[in-house]
């Protein structure tokens, strides 16, 4: 989400002390996805001080065959650098999708987006990030 | 996905189908992925698969803070998930269910409130309640009179003892009347009546099947189908009949009449 550990740190810091303090107070957080909730927002409010991404402004290529073959050759700290600058909530879409976590209802509680832009969101990155895959990895061919 | 959406769109289902199965997985997604499986969209799907497969590993590959890491390990940060009642109540398989036992038990109800409320002759009244809703007073034999002189006539032409009128209706004009034998009911004498187009029936009543005997009341009891009301009271092995177009609160002034 942010493309930093140390943002991603700080954020997530306050959110368990947010977390602590509403069990302190005898209102515990409902359920999990609180803490995603809320370590989403946090990590947004941290990356708004930064450059942001326009939605739109990538380049999309089709899916390619030899894509895993290309990730494979990322370093994981690379992916990450591109998901935290995609624009939101394409960002925390692509975050949340590949962390392979959540359901789909799930997500879209999270997101508060429905179903039909979910599928966009990511459908859209997922161009995108072959695109870049197309510019920064050699192609296969199996 | 909304309940209430019939038709969902499984080619945009499948475009964020989950990257690995998943018990949750709703109905409408199994269906996505199935359809994306077959036919021209089953290569694309596939490359779509393992593209999304590649990158969820490289993300499982991002290395996770220490700290954080350990926050996880040693603290119950996440709470119980309790049992969501909610989710299954709106179930739509549920809903149907509860609906149908819904209906079933009224209707149980009420037909067993209806028998508890039955009297020994009951499904005779019922039976002449839809030849009441089905007769012309054409079918009848024109006879301008009281409803309280028909008796004699009952007994003298048709030898039908103790078809007598209730002095609550016995002063009420006449336009027809006739006897008939029905396959249900047997000997039966209909009357039509100028007021409020009433109609009387006198007939049989109903033997205990076991003795054999007759248990007569003095008091009104009611039966209704389709929109008519009978008033019943049994005297002397017959019963009287009153039926109206309408509900028991129609009659009810009748009856209290003769109270008085």
């Amino acid at each position: 989400m942010t493309g930093d550990a140390a943002k991603a740190r700080e954020a997530f810091q306050d959110t368990v002390r947010e977390a602590a303090s509403r069990s302190a107070a005898d209102e515990p957080p409902p359920d999990r996805l609180w803490y995603f909730r809320d370590a989403r927002r946090r990590c947004l409010g941290v990356c708004e001080e930064g450059l942001q991404a326009e939605p739109g402004m990538l380049e999309e290529s089709e899916i390619s065959a030899a894509a895993p073959g290309q990730i494979a050759l990322l370093n994981p700290d690379q992916l990450a650098v591109w998901i935290s600058a995609a624009p939101d909530p394409q960002r925390s879409a692509l975050a949340l999708f590949y962390l392979d976590e959540f359901s789909l209802p799930e997500m879209l509680a999270l997101l508060d987006v429905k179903a039909g832009e979910l599928s966009d969101l990511i459908s859209s990155g997922r161009h995108q990030f072959q695109a870049w895959l197309d510019a920064v990895t050699p192609h296969y061919q199996e | 996905m909304s309940i209430f959406q019939l038709r969902p769109n499984y080619s945009s289902l499948a475009r964020c189908a989950p990257i690995t199965e998943k018990p949750g997985t709703d109905r409408a997604m199994r269906v996505a992925i199935q359809r994306a499986r077959q036919g021209k969209k089953a290569v694309p799907f596939a490359q779509q698969q393992a593209f999304d497969a590649a990158v969820a590993k490289l993300v499982r590959a991002i290395p996770v803070d220490a700290q954080v890491a350990e926050w996880f390990a040693n603290e119950s940060l996440i709470p119980l998930v309790r049992r969501r009642w909610k989710k299954i109540l709106l179930n739509p398989v549920v809903i149907a269910i509860a609906l149908a036992v819904v209906v079933i038990s009224g209707v149980f109800a009420y037909r067993v409130h209806e028998r508890l409320h039955d009297f020994p002759g009951a499904d005779k009244a019922r039976h002449l309640l839809s030849i009441a809703a089905s007769t012309r007073s054409v079918l009848l034999d024109p006879l301008k009179t009281d409803a309280g002189a028909l008796s004699d006539l009952f007994f003298m032409k048709h030898r039908l003892e103790h078809y007598d009128i209730p002095p609550e209706f016995a002063d009420f004009k006449t336009l027809g009347s006739r006897v008939f034998d029905d396959d249900e009911v047997h000997h039966v004498a209909q009357i039509w009546a100028v007021e409020k187009r009433m109609q009387f029936f006198l007939f049989p009543a109903e033997a205990n099947p076991k003795d054999g005997s007759v248990t007569d009341f003095s008091d009104w009891r009611f039966v209704e189908l389709e929109g008519w009301t009978g008033a019943v009271q049994q005297n002397n092995g017959v019963c009287f009949m009153a039926v109206i177009r309408g509900r028991e609160k129609d009659l009810a002034p009748y009856l209290e009449k003769g109270k008085q």
